[in-house]
């Protein structure tokens, strides 16, 4: 049976990303290209509607 | 359909069954037949996520309802790439390390056998069921337009898949639908560079945008908070995140995509790179049904797209009166041609007023189109009170049968076969495992050899692909059933997203506060199912939050009680 606990006590060093120094690089990435679109889908309404 | 077209269909799903056999051909243990090995890399896993959520209606009906109701159910998946975040950071890395099978194996470790067993349990009737709609669907669709009998196409889609998923396992399923998904990204792309070939040679694609624009097809944001309006950036933020977690952290036919990574890092990636792309696809495939409305705009329209319920009303006594209307429709539509043009004319020469006189008349001929269409469905009611008045599901494939050339009518449809094998795919193999894993190898036989357990997971994925064809040959008779079934998941989800944020999130809560959490939280969300009027949708939000607040309270009592 897989223990919860013995994976907080043992945990194993996270990969790094392949690009970008860290994975909170790569989230942000993720995230601005969602404000990115949310801007670019809105001007796309304004102007054509 | 012509024999280009049959040609390019056939090679299609062969390609796909053989290519799927041979890349599963190596599947001796438990490891390489619903893991993949854990070997993939993050592009095959990328595509087959999204080839999984994306079914054969996402590419019939999406088109349809921005040619009904504008571009605004983009908003629904801006909350998925918050929850690729959260999740990358939260499951991936839990699931990795422990090395699970299933989501609901780590549940053991984390709380108890029973809690695993209920989160088990409520997947299999989810998405046993579900498995089902996915065939029956576009079937359906396929046999209203084309003609086909409809018991063939189920049984053919069902067949086809069932046999890669029960011979390779997740290896198979997981490179087909990377296969799969490169020919419905192609068949689309396809498809929208041939609508804007088909607009009159003075229609540019900025004109037919502007067309789209003008009659509100193009309402991809709504800022404006109205909790009555299913489709705005509040709700699609906050509750698309919402569904977003639930079904990529806890429904076995997501998990087990990206459980098959050969690393934290890769399972990342393509999470990931699904949150970065999955908004933009939406917004592509909705932009492709406002161009197939601006594309009528000036050639006419069906005044209803599904012919087999036209046909029942030119069959019945209503015959004439519908003629009439259909007169009216083609009257109505010449009308509005003479203010399009003058629309057009208006935005090229960039006179506001005169747009806006314009804009105003075209809608008021759009209006008076509605109107006729309205009198049509009437008449189709007054006919047959059970006739489908929602030819939402019709359109785009209507428009690619009369107007797409030959060749690319056969890509289109080999598309749609793969969306719909695609998902169902993932969802005999997550079947399979779940039953396997959670239920027959943790509950019945616990020390079997390793080859009895990959003998017995194929049997599971024949049984799970011959019940879900065996539900889609009913599902035409449960009638309004099906539309609870599709809500379904709406009835679990909340619940067992519930279960893993205790997980995740709250440390100090035990297997019996959970368990206790999960049993209300679902009791809750059945009452309110069956006894009150509230939308499916918020189900998820209230199992959910059952689940977690009543963990908490029983966590705290307990800690009390004890002294801790």
């Amino acid at each position: 049976m897989i223990d919860h606990d013995d994976l907080e006590t043992n945990s194993v060093a996270d990969d790094p990303p392949p690009i970008g120094r860290r994975w909170s690089i790569l989230y942000a990435i993720v995230l601005l290209n969602l404000a990115l679109l949310i801007v670019i889908f809105y001007i796309f309404t304004k102007v054509f509607e | 359909m012509r024999s280009i077209d049959w040609a390019v269909l056939v090679a299609a799903l062969a390609y796909f069954v053989l290519y799927g056999m041979w890349k599963g051909r190596r599947t001796k243990d438990l490891d390489s037949f619903f893991l993949a090995n854990r070997n993939l890399r993050w592009y095959t896993m990328a595509f087959s996520i999204m080839a999984t959520q994306a079914s054969a209606i996402t590419f019939l009906s999406t088109p349809g309802q921005a040619y009904t109701d504008g571009m605004r159910f983009v908003q629904f998946y801006l909350g998925l790439p918050v929850a690729m975040v959260v999740l990358s950071i939260t499951a991936v890395p839990i699931f990795h390390r422990l090395k699970v099978y299933t989501a609901y194996e780590y549940l053991e470790g984390r709380f108890d056998l029973k809690t695993r067993t209920l989160a088990s349990f409520l997947f299999l009737i989810q998405r046993g069921l579900a498995c089902g709609l996915t065939i029956y669907a576009p079937s359906v669709i396929f046999s209203v337009i084309l003609g086909w009998n409809l018991n063939s196409v189920i049984v053919i889609i069902g067949s086809l898949v069932t046999t890669y998923t029960a011979f390779g396992g997740t290896k198979s399923v997981d490179n087909t639908n990377f296969q799969q998904a490169i020919v419905i990204a192609t068949a689309m792309i396809g498809a929208f560079i041939t609508i804007v070939y088909l607009l009159p040679s003075d229609v540019s694609l900025i004109d037919a945008t502007y067309v789209a624009g003008k009659m509100g097809k193009l309402n991809a944001i709504d800022f404006s908070f109205d909790p009555a309006n299913q489709y705005n950036f509040w709700s699609g933020l906050i509750g698309g995140c919402f569904l977003a977690m639930a079904y990529f952290g806890t429904d076995q036919s997501q998990v087990q995509r990206y459980l098959t990574g050969q690393s934290v890092a890769q399972s990342r990636l393509a999470l990931l790179f699904n949150g970065i792309v999955k908004v933009p696809m939406q917004f592509f495939i909705l932009f492709l049904g406002a161009m197939v409305f601006a594309f009528y705009q000036f050639v006419t329209p069906p005044v209803f797209f599904n012919p087999v319920e036209v046909r029942k009303l030119e069959a019945s006594p209503y015959a004439d009166t519908f003629r009439t209307v259909k007169e009216k429709h083609e009257q109505a539509f010449a009308a509005k041609e003479i203010e399009l043009k003058s629309m057009i004319q208006a935005i090229r020469s960039e006179d506001d007023r005169a747009t806006l006189l314009a804009e105003e008349r075209m809608r008021e001929t759009q209006a008076s189109i509605n109107a006729v269409r309205a009198e049509a469905t009437s008449l189709m009611r007054a006919n047959d009170p059970a006739a489908n008045t929602n030819d939402t599901n019709y359109v785009f494939l209507t428009f690619v049968i009369n107007y797409l050339p030959a060749g690319l009518i056969g890509l289109i449809i080999a598309a749609v076969f793969a969306a719909s094998m695609s998902s169902t795919a993932s969802e005999l193999n997550a079947l399979a495992s779940t039953s396997m894993v959670d239920i027959y190898r943790r509950l019945i036989k616990r020390d079997a050899r390793e080859t009895q357990y990959v003998i017995l997971s194929k049997i599971g994925t024949v049984f799970w692909g011959m019940f879900a064809i065996a539900f889609a040959l009913y599902a035409g008779e449960l009638g309004s059933l099906v539309e609870a079934v599709n809500r379904l998941g709406s009835l679990f989800y909340g619940t067992i997203l519930g279960i893993f944020l205790l997980a995740f999130f709250f440390k100090k809560v035990r297997g019996t506060a959970a368990f206790t959490g999960a049993i209300l939280g679902e009791l809750v969300v059945l009452y309110c199912f069956f006894f009150s009027p509230i939308a499916f949708l918020w189900f998820n939000v209230i199992g959910c939050a059952v689940v977690v607040v009543t963990g908490i309270l029983i966590t705290t009592f307990m800690r009390r009680q004890t002294g801790a």
